[in-house]
């Protein structure tokens, strides 16, 4: 049957319903592989990337795909990002994440993707990556043996290498409601409107009148992984966002981003990039109608 | 091999599967569906959208087990009792939204899912709804044009009352 070729084939697909269910599965085979909402996975798996035993889906995971607001909001780590988009009050407290929601790839994948797979992926473009960043996301991990919180920024290792370790997934993201006062928006340059980013970068700024007390400033497509831009926050913090500021963060962002040549974009012209989008991010966020 | 109870078009449906096998596969071959077109395989084309649980998904990247209790809406679906074709589908015949015909049924999904949710879109929140839908052939003007045209159409339908 030709069909069988085409499909992901794996000798075994599990659904738990439970994450105990999930951690008695791995470990029966600690070789198998977790998916979500199967937009990468499925994918790499058809490429003949990878070669997994067994896959074991996380969809049917209820306890994963929880939102629950507070002053630490916990947004689960199997909520879809049609679901994210969907939750208005979450929306009203973190539209930086509604914004880099909405540009990740197209309708139905954000109908399958999740917030979990896009971090888990670990690729160096995840859109949700920069947003929660600087938002200073933790995530929470968990296994069988119970639970461990490490800050996003601790998360990536490398391209698709997380601190993730054998039995663990990601269970959530816990994420502090911002301070009155900061702002934060996602920018992405793809090629395309639906395309993986060539740069990206998120910027939240705090402010207390012309004068900006914090910068946190972190970027996507433009290192081994998303990561925070250091060198850029501190050009930008105690400042009043003047020209000449922004003409120091813009040389600071070129100089901090280690970004690749590949077949989307030169590494020059994403250096270029990470300058151009700092400098865009945060006069859009100075903008009087941004206040 | 699995045994999956899907609901399919409002119909249920028994499949004996290999355990990753995707929807599109389920519903071209054993459920006799082929309207769902296989485009890239990879989630990029969007002709092989369908509709779970009324949210677009593209049926390559869709395992057929992961759909077991939830409503699959395929192109089929959408036409009448005594083959009348929805609004969506007659305004993409008269709108000329369609050239060669195969990433029709995708457009079409993407169309019925956006106005389900949305009755009277802009040009813009239609061509956002698009997006994972790639056509080689009208260059989406008219594709734009039927899908605004379903919108009105329908919205007229109900304005209208009884659609009978």
């Amino acid at each position: 049957m030709s069909e069988e070729v085409r499909m992901p084939a794996s000798p075994e697909y599990h659904r738990p319903r439970s994450l105990e269910e999930a951690w008695r599965l791995l470990e029966a085979q600690p070789d198998a592989r977790l998916v979500a909402g199967g937009t990468d996975v499925l994918v790499r798996l058809r490429e003949g990337r990878y070669h997994p035993p067994a896959l074991v889906s996380l969809r049917r995971v209820e306890s994963l795909r929880r939102i629950e607001p507070g002053r630490a909001w916990t947004i689960g780590a199997g909520v879809s990002v049609a679901e994210l988009l969907e939750h208005r009050e979450l929306a009203a407290v973190f539209p930086v994440l509604v914004e880099a929601g909405r540009r990740l790839g197209s309708a139905q994948i954000r109908s399958a993707a999740t917030v979990g797979g896009n971090l888990c992926n670990a690729s160096p473009c995840a859109d949700l990556a920069p947003p929660l960043l600087v938002l200073e996301a933790r995530a929470l991990i968990a296994s069988a043996a119970g639970e461990r919180e490490v800050p996003l920024s601790e998360f990536f290792l490398g391209p698709r290498r997380t601190a993730l370790g054998p039995g663990e997934l990601l269970s959530a993201l816990r994420v502090e409601a911002p301070p009155a006062g900061a702002r934060a928006t996602f920018l992405k340059q793809g090629r395309v409107r639906m395309d993986i980013a060539l740069a990206s970068v998120a910027v939240r700024l705090e402010l207390e009148g012309a004068r900006c007390v914090e910068a946190r400033v972190a970027a996507g497509s433009l290192a081994p992984t998303p990561t925070r831009l250091g060198e850029v926050e501190a050009s930008l913090a105690g400042t009043e966002l003047d020209e000449a500021t922004l003409a120091r963060a813009r040389a600071a962002a070129e100089r901090e981003v280690r970004p690749i040549t590949d077949v989307r974009a030169s590494a020059d012209y994403r250096r270029h990039l990470a300058g151009a989008l700092v400098v865009r991010a945060v006069r859009a966020l100075t903008r009087p109608e941004a206040r | 091999m699995i045994d999956l109870e899907l609901t399919v078009n409002g119909e249920l449906a028994r499949v004996r599967v290999e355990p990753g096998a995707r929807l599109l596969d389920v519903l071209r071959g054993p459920l006799g569906l082929p309207g769902t077109k296989e485009g890239c395989g990879n989630g990029e084309c969007g002709a092989c959208t369908v509709l779970v649980a009324g949210r677009p998904v593209c049926a390559c990247l869709t395992p057929a087990a992961e759909v077991e209790g939830l409503e699959v809406l395929t192109v089929e679906g959408l036409v009448g009792p005594g083959g009348d074709l929805s609004a969506v589908q007659r305004a993409f015949v008269e709108g000329g939204g369609v050239q060669c015909g195969f990433c029709t049924p995708g457009m079409v999904m993407s169309v019925h899912a956006l106005l389900e949710r949305n009755p009277d879109p802009t040009p813009e929140d239609v061509r956002e709804a698009l997006t994972g839908n790639l056509c080689r052939c009208t260059g989406y003007a008219q594709i734009v044009e039927s899908a605004l045209l379903a919108a009105r159409k329908r919205r007229e339908a109900r304005e209208g009352g009884d659609r009978a």
